[in-house]
């Protein structure tokens, strides 16, 4: 089908959020990391805030802090300025550089910056690397998966072509794209696992975003895949891609090393978990775990108790890409009308949808979803979803109006069985919220 | 209405950012007398832009449109991220952004924004619409003064160009461009009703939480009454009329003081810094208003509400004041709230033995000194590591500090208040300082630090291969 945009000068009420934040949260799941903004102070300190409101963590990230006349004069002496603290207070032992659309616009070349750099201080042993990612194009997913494909550029230029590779095939890559929260990676990594596999997951944000009670306070990352492992996932026997979005750096694995890949594109709903569980059943020769055959049922039984609460809702869905394809899988299968799926931005996937799928803002979901019973967005849709007078559940980037959302499970039985009964308790609740109201007191 | 967004006979439009110029300036005063803002350093920087600041300035004009003339993420990472509350209209709330995309860049944006300014004054009816620079649209030297001009003239409304990048400075430099921007282009615009009475306008209060409408409800009930909030929860037009007002109440040094000098050199309205963090600061405050507004009814009025509030309070606090008795705390804000809360804990019993600076000027600093003992550590700069260790080595039992530092805090298993502008909990007047004293007791009493502290049951036996 077809990718529309209704026409207007202006966003309003955006749904995009800059790439560079997508970056910055790709290095939250590499242990000891740095993530550095080549830009404005702004350009760190609003990811930060955000990410920070999301994940209720703290979030590693610094900034070169450019102001007016560095941008004209030397960008990269603030960049040099910003490693040389960076690597000899905190010893990262890995550093992203991400370029933003203020050192785009200005032309700053700092990936040659950085090999000269690299050179000079004879930088072994860590992983640097940069990534141009400015805010004019693509959005939060877009830039995770640009930074996981910059990441394995580096590792492979590191490792790969040293060397003989020695391919393990009970090893599999996990490439979660960046629409997964903490347990969904951790949920993942558990299903994969339960077939007999060794999972790296890169990145791994399910052991450093997922909360934990280490203390002593680093600005680095804490938790997250270690470099070692990192870098031990080039002789996976395979790959394993979550999203869309995450068949580049999967292909980029494939090109250099030759590891076949696999990517699922839907990760919500019994056919997409059926999916996972016969593809890792097949490759593996071990049967279903048991767990996991009662969770199916589970989720089924939930379905049908949950089917009456479904028939003849709609929905409206604005989501980043993959998780509005991933999202609106399941609720096909719930049998909800779609009465419209508003994404950030368009990628290949999307436009290969069988819906109709709008490219646009939260005010356009006002406007296309007006009737709709649920509208699933981030919570920046709270005020529009209380305008059309429809329930709303929060999803997505950035989610602040609900405790633990980034421990909310969507993959697999659990997490379609998770998300049905939540959807289905919000109608209800709506539903008894009308029944109250239209009550007539004598 | 043929509507002028210039005052008569100025017929400049807002100056383009001068760097030495502000640099000297940015830190809240008009002659400061040393410590310019420093440069971030790159590495480690901490907290926001000119941008950042420039909005959180005047996204509390509720009724106005706010309009990011940039690529989408300047708008996209930062709406909806500031407490401030609106009593009504919602327009502010909208997150508008002319979305540049690699195109626009090249050829240019200005068409766009003339047609995003055209579509958000049709389709909303602002009263007027705010129009923010980006470090991109700066960089590649968009006219958004001409844009605007060109705008206002065309739909006759207030089209008010904002010149704050990102790149020019700190967040609080972003403050002050922002109250040029008011004085340039709104103060001075609009007359009041004519019968109204007029009386203070309260600058730098943002009514982060709803304080605003604690403030307010105080000074209503000692007869005074707000002309111009700037601009907590306030509507376009009662700040074009800011210049008629009797007296300006400073609430907010650090961003806008220079707002109230230049008013008073203008408009000869007189100024007081003030703040409504703890009891006395608040009676302080109201007598202050009163004393300028030069109204001896007005004065005895103000003593007798306070008086009658001060000793409700005291009745309302005694059980919390002495569960918090010899308490200590490190105190991590900026600008006024630095000396002010430090006053505010004072009256509930809680010694602060550890206080940022970064963000203070020289009479905060001072000001700071006034209230704190010898054995107090300031902090200057240095982010969360910086204040951690101040929490330990001086034994603080809570940590007052902002959002950004709150899981700092959870992961060192700290009790921690939130002050700064995400929080939810208002903690101006005497009200406020009741609500200060519950939060700290619920803070310091909650039985997780115990729970967290203690290990899994497993984890207390001697190993079995350790016999």
């Amino acid at each position: 089908m077809t990718v529309n945009r209704r026409k207007k000068p202006a966003s309003v009420n955006p749904m995009k959020i800059g790439q560079s934040l997508g970056a910055v949260l790709a290095l939250q799941g590499c242990y000891r990391a740095m993530p550095l903004i080549h830009g404005s102070q702004g350009c760190s300190a609003f990811p930060k805030a955000l990410l920070t409101r999301h994940f209720r963590e703290p979030i590693a990230v610094q900034t070169s802090a450019l102001q007016e006349m560095d941008v004209i004069f030397d960008a990269n002496r603030n960049l040099e300025e910003a490693l040389n603290l960076v690597l000899s207070k905190h010893r990262p032992d890995i550093i992203g550089i991400i370029g933003t659309e203020l050192t785009d616009v200005a032309g700053v070349d700092y990936q040659n910056m950085l090999k000269t750099y690299k050179r000079e201080r004879n930088m072994r042993g860590g992983l640097a690397f940069s990534v141009v990612l400015p805010d004019f194009r693509g959005s939060l997913e877009s830039g995770f998966s640009s930074t996981v494909e910059a990441m394995i550029d580096e590792m492979i230029q590191q490792v790969g072509h040293r060397g003989s590779r020695s391919v393990n095939t009970r090893q599999i890559t996990l490439l979660p794209g960046s629409f997964l929260t903490p347990a969904d990676v951790m949920e993942l990594k558990e299903i994969i696992s339960s077939f007999g596999f060794e999972v790296i997951a890169l990145p791994d944000i399910s052991t450093s975003l997922s909360g934990h009670l280490l203390t002593g306070f680093s600005p680095l990352t804490r938790g997250g895949v270690p470099l070692d492992s990192m870098l031990q996932s080039l002789q996976s026997g395979l790959t394993i891609a979550i999203g869309g979005s995450m068949e580049r750096p999967a292909r980029r694995l494939h090109n250099a090393l030759g590891t076949p890949y696999k990517v699922f594109e839907g990760a919500m709903g019994l056919k997409a978990s059926d999916e996972l569980l016969h593809f890792l059943h097949q490759i593996s020769g071990e049967p279903v775990p048991l767990r996991y055959c009662w969770q199916r049922e589970n989720l089924l039984d939930s379905m049908l108790d949950a089917h009456f609460q479904f028939a003849g809702m709609s929905a409206l869905t604005a989501l980043e890409p993959d998780h509005l394809y991933s999202v609106s899988g399941w609720l096909e299968e719930l049998g909800v009308e779609q009465k419209a799926l508003i994404s950030s931005f368009e990628t290949p996937l999307i436009a290969g949808m069988e819906r109709e799928v709008w490219v646009g803002d939260l005010d356009d979901a006002e406007v296309l979803g007006k009737g709709a019973d649920l509208w699933i967005s981030n919570s920046h849709g709270i005020a529009g979803a209380q305008r059309i007078e429809a329930a709303f559940m929060p999803a997505g980037f950035p989610v602040w109006n609900e405790l633990g959302a980034y421990m909310s499970v969507s993959v697999g039985y659990r997490g379609a069985m998770e998300w049905s009964n939540k959807a289905g308790n919000l109608l209800m609740q709506r539903e008894a919220g009308h029944r109250e109201s239209s009550v007539r007191h004598r | 209405m043929k509507y002028s967004i210039l005052s008569e006979g100025d017929e400049e439009p807002m100056d383009p950012v001068r760097k030495n110029e502000f640099d000297s300036e940015a830190c809240g005063s008009i002659a400061p007398k040393a410590k310019p803002c420093p440069r971030p350093k790159p590495g480690e920087a901490a907290g926001g832009c000119s941008f950042d600041g420039a909005q959180i300035t005047l996204l509390p004009i509720m009724d106005a449109a706010h309009l990011v003339h940039g690529p989408i993420a300047c708008a996209g990472n930062s709406w909806e991220s500031r407490g401030t509350l609106s009593s009504g209209p919602s327009l502010s709330q909208y997150g508008f952004a002319t979305d540049l995309t690699d195109s626009d860049i090249i050829f240019g944006g200005e068409k766009k924004l003339k047609d995003s300014i055209d579509y958000i004054a049709e389709r909303f009816a602002p009263p007027a619409i705010f129009v923010y620079s980006t470090c991109v649209t700066a960089l590649i030297g968009e006219d958004m003064d001409a844009v605007c001009r060109a705008a206002a003239e065309r739909i006759g409304i207030p089209v008010i160009p904002v010149n704050s990048p990102g790149f020019v400075g700190s967040k609080n430099l972003g403050n002050r461009l922002a109250g040029d921007a008011l004085l340039q282009y709104v103060i001075g615009t609009g007359e009041p009703e004519p019968m109204s009475p007029l009386g203070v306008n309260l600058i730098g209060e943002y009514n982060i939480a709803g304080e605003m409408w604690d403030i307010e409800k105080l000074m209503n009930s000692a007869g005074i009454t707000v002309t111009s909030r700037i601009t907590g929860d306030a509507r376009y037009k009662e700040i074009t009329y800011a210049h008629r007002a009797k007296v300006n109440m400073v609430v907010c040094s650090r961003a806008l003081l220079g707002l109230a000098k230049e008013m008073e050199s203008r408009y000869s309205i007189p100024y007081f810094e003030g703040s409504f963090y703890g009891a006395k600061e608040t009676t302080y405050s109201l007598r202050q208003m009163a004393f300028l507004m030069n109204d001896r009814e007005m004065e005895r009025r103000v003593d007798r509400l306070t008086e009658r509030e001060e000793a409700r309070l005291s009745q309302d606090l005694r059980p919390y004041r002495k569960l918090l008795k010899g308490k200590r705390a490190v105190l991590y804000t900026g600008g006024v709230k630095s000396w002010s809360v430090i006053s505010a804990l004072k009256e509930l019993g809680v010694q602060v033995v550890g206080v940022g600076t970064n963000k203070s000027t020289e009479d905060d600093v001072r000001r700071i000194a006034d209230r704190v003992g010898d054995d107090t550590e300031y902090i200057p700069e240095g982010g969360a590591s910086r204040i951690i260790k101040t929490v330990r080595e001086r034994k603080a039992d809570i940590m007052i500090a902002g959002g950004r530092n709150m899981y700092v805090a959870m992961k060192e298993q700290i009790p921690f208040i939130d002050i700064n502008q995400e929080r939810h909990k208002a903690y101006a007047g005497y009200e406020g300082l009741l609500r200060l004293a519950k939060e700290l007791t619920y803070s310091l009493a909650n039985p997780i630090w115990k729970l967290a502290a203690s290990p899994a049951p497993w984890d207390k036996e001697a190993p079995p291969y350790d016999r």
